[in-house]
């Protein structure tokens, strides 16, 4: 999350009048962009991984963890580092050095929405050069180290996707009083977010928009001695401080669910992004539709967020905690009220799955597509008026059915076609699974595709082999072209899947059983053989036939040749095998490429745990846990403990063994 | 009469024999490929349905081959020359010379294949040639986990003659003798980087003291790549070879294999008569075949790491 500049906020009464005009003028600026940079071609692959710590503070005298919220002295030590910034690295916003051509850069410091957070991406993009994929997972440990490097020595960053105990009593230091005027939290102070007046304005003006504070209930785990029904007792239904204290009263907190009540729920999550640049940016449109009906798997492959605030919650992943921390919309659009003053019903959050198919592909049948996608009619004339084709115009269309959240007064003045900031108002708080980037103005990027589902892993050993195995899927989609494609909706409903608890050993996800493409390569690269183009297209059936539900390990691994159909699918790692195998790559990279690639097989097929199992399974087996649900300080303390242990040592000395294996 | 098969592009679409052999080893992708590319050429799908015994009648091997010269072309063959600017790719081929075949004839059969891959991919040179000898394969246990792998279908009885029947490796000197060819093309600019497969140090000392020209590859199979021994790793670093990993099966395309996908049986494509068949009035050639050579060639585009076009040419002497 980049800042982005200072200004004068408007409150959300006062945004919401100049909402059309941000967007209006945002449509703009995308069309000249577009305009532009539609024709860019030849853009290498590039790539960047972002990796996103929380930074733990530990009491060992009173065997307490608390979250540090110093991320502003950590950034500011990082920028003063001379040694980093001689060497390319240090805090892009702040202060860093030149990015080094040949030779190695120092990674680079982000600010993040929680001041308990830092996030840090390399120095420079990689390559696709086998070597550059080697040198990630060093350059993840290098990171940690520096990182550490900057903080007070109790201080750690672990990579943990949530606090075990964020929102409960003392679990922040410095200590804030609750109840602050920007997120109204009854649990976490407004000094929970990052002071960069951007993050409590948009934590404040979701709320306003909203009409209350956000409600995130997650359904508890019930364990034997869980009081049932559960009522979360941490809730206070006695506060008078703020309108929104009546929230609670009006039922906000469901029983059997443990429940939040702000931003930092959610957006204080770490996650494992993955940037990619495409060739074109037709290509950039065939990744993000490829990739779009990966994120569910990956999701429910990557679960490593089974506890909220002190509680073993009954989900694994964090996917749908972010999705309503964010959730801006008012009664009238969730449906509770009847349309009188907003425009629409929104059946999702400005957080939430994709909604659309954006690439122009034969193989994209319209029965994919949501019948019911909502757009802004005027926004998508606009676009096709400026000459942009219907499924792109279709995308924005839908992006910009939101409101600007912040809005900077000085911004208003005039418009600036040079700019992508109004454009980027919108793009960048619609935060779907996937993210279709078009390059910025004035620059020699390329378009750009971000995958965002998965969840941060504790080592950077898995970072790294998450993160490596995307990039090779990429590769193999393009290389094979494959096909992925399903309904939209049923990409939506895998994303449900992906949140039951152990999803990877007992959910079933809808998955297309063929990948190989029945047409020929899309025009542009066109490398369509003889005997493909002389070959009759093949009649497409009922899309109901051309996927199924399939389990995790299937779509990784690959579905046994057991059945008599012979449309088996391969599994994703085969045909990552399979493209490694067409590809000159030397012997110590394939190897190390084998590691990887064996860690991501044996979490598919139940061998190793996700970091949720082995939590839960951390939390269940420690003595102090009554099997009541309960995850108390001493837990927690032991847990993050654990974690950095675990990241030190992985799973060498036979903690976390269960994750990773016996690692050499 | 010389018979040459081709695959064209096996990466976009993939036919659907394809499909389940793709991932195993080249020799199955080289054979489905082969059959695939023959059934798309065939205006009726031959393999369609064998559950009651009797066999669709395949059209004449005339209506989907070319004759051009002295040579068959199974199938009809149309290069796909490269989209992006030459320099854009890295081409790498790799020749597999076959096992029982005389030596001498490489000079032209190497020529002769380079030449094929070029005119495919509308390149004028390569950036690596690999060139494989018979019967070399990198340590004793190799070919006893080869015979591990669950045989798999359509060729799977010639699964083992696919690893075993390929005779002993040839001697340093034969070899030399081979790589001359090889220098001489590397000095006329048709290629850039020579390679071998399948040697390990004690050969390569022998074979690396009389090359003008130096490999730049040595290629290894993916299943021994993380126990390459010590030695060997050493030795090549310093001699600046790069290892490098590949998943091919030593001899690539046995007589019987190749008999098969041509014959008339239900896995062939019906250009070669049954023995004693006397035909059912589809006309079809008659001979033993002897597989010369088989050349499998990759373009990738360097800086995306895409996988552009791959595909093979076989070919086969068809002798009365």
């Amino acid at each position: 999350m980049g800042l982005l500049a200072l200004g004068t906020p408007l409150e959300w009464p006062e945004a919401k009048k100049v909402a059309g005009q941000v967007r209006s003028w945002g449509i703009e600026q995308l069309l000249a962009i577009w305009q532009n940079a539609k024709g860019k071609e030849r853009d290498a692959l590039l790539w960047g991984d972002e990796i996103e710590y929380l930074v733990v503070c530990y009491d060992e005298e009173n065997r307490k963890v608390r979250l540090s919220l110093r991320q502003a002295d950590i950034l500011e030590a990082l920028a003063n580092d001379e040694k980093l910034i001689a060497e390319g690295g240090g805090v892009p916003e702040v202060q860093r050095g030149p990015v080094k051509e040949a030779e190695i850069t120092a990674p680079v410091f982000h600010p993040e929405f929680g001041r308990f957070m830092l996030e840090a991406t390399p120095g420079k993009p990689w390559g696709i050069g086998f070597k550059d994929l080697l040198s990630v997972e060093p350059d993840m440990k290098w990171r940690r180290t520096i990182a550490k490097d900057h903080m007070a020595k109790e201080e750690y960053p672990i990579t943990l996707t949530t606090f075990p105990r964020l929102g409960s009593p003392d679990c922040i230091v410095p200590s804030y009083p609750v109840s602050g005027p920007k997120l109204r939290s009854q649990f976490v102070p407004d000094e929970i977010a990052n002071p960069h007046i951007r993050f409590p304005t948009l934590a404040a003006n979701i709320r306003w928009r909203r009409g209350r504070k956000v409600e995130l209930n997650v359904p508890i785990f019930k364990d034997e001695k869980t009081q049932w029904p559960f009522k979360d007792p941490t809730v206070n239904y006695d506060l008078h401080q703020w309108p929104e204290d009546d929230d609670v009263r009006n039922g906000a907190a469901k029983e059997n669910h443990i429940y939040m009540d702000a931003m930092a729920f959610g957006m204080g999550s770490c996650c494992l992004q993955i940037t990619f640049q495409a060739k074109n940016i037709e290509e950039g449109r065939k990744m993000y539709d490829q990739l779009s009906p990966l994120g569910p798997i990956l999701l429910a492959l990557t679960a490593a967020t089974p506890i909220y605030k002190g509680f073993l919650a009954d989900t694994d992943v964090r996917w749908n905690q972010i999705s309503r921390a964010v959730d801006d919309r008012t009664p009238e659009e969730l449906g509770e009220k009847p349309l009188e003053h907003d425009r629409w019903r929104l059946p999702k959050s400005r957080y939430a799955s994709n909604s659309t198919y954006i690439s122009q592909d034969a193989r994209l049948r319209p029965e994919y597509l949501d019948p019911d996608l909502v757009i802004d009619k005027d926004i998508k004339q606009r676009l096709i008026d400026g000459g942009m084709d219907d499924l792109l115009a279709t995308h924005f269309a839908h992006l910009f059915i939101r409101d600007p959240i912040v809005v900077f007064a000085e911004d208003l003045q005039d418009l600036d076609l040079s700019k992508a900031d109004h454009f980027e108002n919108l793009q960048s708080t619609n935060w779907q699974h996937m993210r279709f980037k078009p390059p910025p103005p004035g620059s020699d990027m390329g378009w750009r595709v971000e995958f965002r589902p998965m969840e941060i892993q504790i080592t950077d050993f898995e970072n790294a082999a998450f993160s490596i195995f995307i990039v090779l899927i990429t590769r193999a989609i393009l290389s094979f072209n494959l096909n992925f494609y399903i309904p939209i909706a049923r990409v939506s409903e895998n994303m449900e899947t992906a949140h039951v608890r152990d999803a990877v050993s007992t959910q079933k996800f809808w998955f297309r059983k063929d990948p190989f493409s029945s047409h020929s390569r899309s025009s542009g690269t066109g490398t369509s053989t003889p005997a493909e183009t002389s070959r009759p297209a093949t009649p497409s059936g009922p899309v109901e036939d051309e996927y199924e539900q399939m389990t995790i390990n299937e779509v990784i691994n690959g579905q046994t040749s057991s059945s008599s159909s012979s449309s088996n699918f391969p599994g994703l790692i085969p045909l990552v095998e399979s493209y490694l195998n067409s590809m000159n790559v030397d012997v110590e990279t394939r190897c190390e490429l084998a590691r990887y690639l064996d860690l991501i097989r044996k979490r598919a097929d139940g061998t190793y745990w996700t970091a949720a199992k082995w939590v839960r399974e951390f939390v269940k087996g420690h003595e102090k846990y009554q099997g009541d649900s309960v995850v108390g300080d001493d837990i927690c303390y032991d847990l993050v403990k654990a974690a950095e242990r675990i990241t030190k040592n992985e799973g060498r000395d036979g903690l976390g063994k269960e994750m990773l294996g016996r690692r050499r | 009469m010389k018979l040459i098969l081709s695959t064209s592009n096996i990466m976009s679409g993939g036919p659907s024999v394809i499909r389940r052999h793709i991932f195993e080893k080249s020799n199955i992708e080289l054979t489905s490929s082969l059959l695939a590319n023959c059934t798309a050429h065939q205006s009726t799908p031959p393999i369609s349905n064998t559950t009651n015994g009797t066999l669709p009648s395949k059209p004449s091997y005339k209506s989907w081959t070319t004759q051009q010269d002295s040579a068959l072309w199974i199938p009809t063959h149309i290069a796909s020359p490269l989209v992006e600017p030459r320099e854009a790719y890295d081409i790498t081929v790799k020749l597999f010379y076959l096992p029982n075949i005389p030596a001498d004839r490489r000079c032209v059969q190497t020529r002769e294949a380079i030449d094929l891959v070029l005119k495919e991919l509308g390149a004028s040179s390569i950036d690596l040639l690999i060139v494989s000898f018979p019967g070399m394969s990198f340590d004793a246990d190799d070919e006893e986990s080869d015979l591990d792998d669950p045989p798999s279908a359509p060729m799977s009885e010639n699964d083992n003659e696919a690893d075993a029947g390929d005779g002993a490796p040839e001697d340093i000197d034969t070899m030399l003798t081979t790589w001359r060819t090889l220098e001489t093309l590397h000095s006329e600019g048709l290629v850039s980087k020579l390679g071998i497969a399948e040697f390990n140090v004690t050969k390569l000392e022998k074979f690396l003291s009389q090359t003008k020209v130096k490999p730049s590859v040595n290629q290894i199979n993916v299943r021994d790549c993380c126990v390459v021994p010590k030695p060997l790793i050493l030795y090549a670093k310093q001699q600046q070879i790069e290892l490098l990993t590949h998943n091919d099966c030593t001899n690539v395309l046995p007589p019987g294999t190749l008999r098969e996908i041509l014959g008339s049986g239900d896995k062939g494509v019906g250009v070669l008569a049954r023995e004693g068949e006397t035909g059912d009035g589809v006309e079809k050639l008659k001979g033993d075949v002897e597989p010369q050579w088989v050349v499998k060639y990759t373009a990738v585009v360097k800086d995306r790491g895409v996988v552009e076009s791959k595909g093979y040419f076989a070919v086969a002497e068809l002798r009365d």
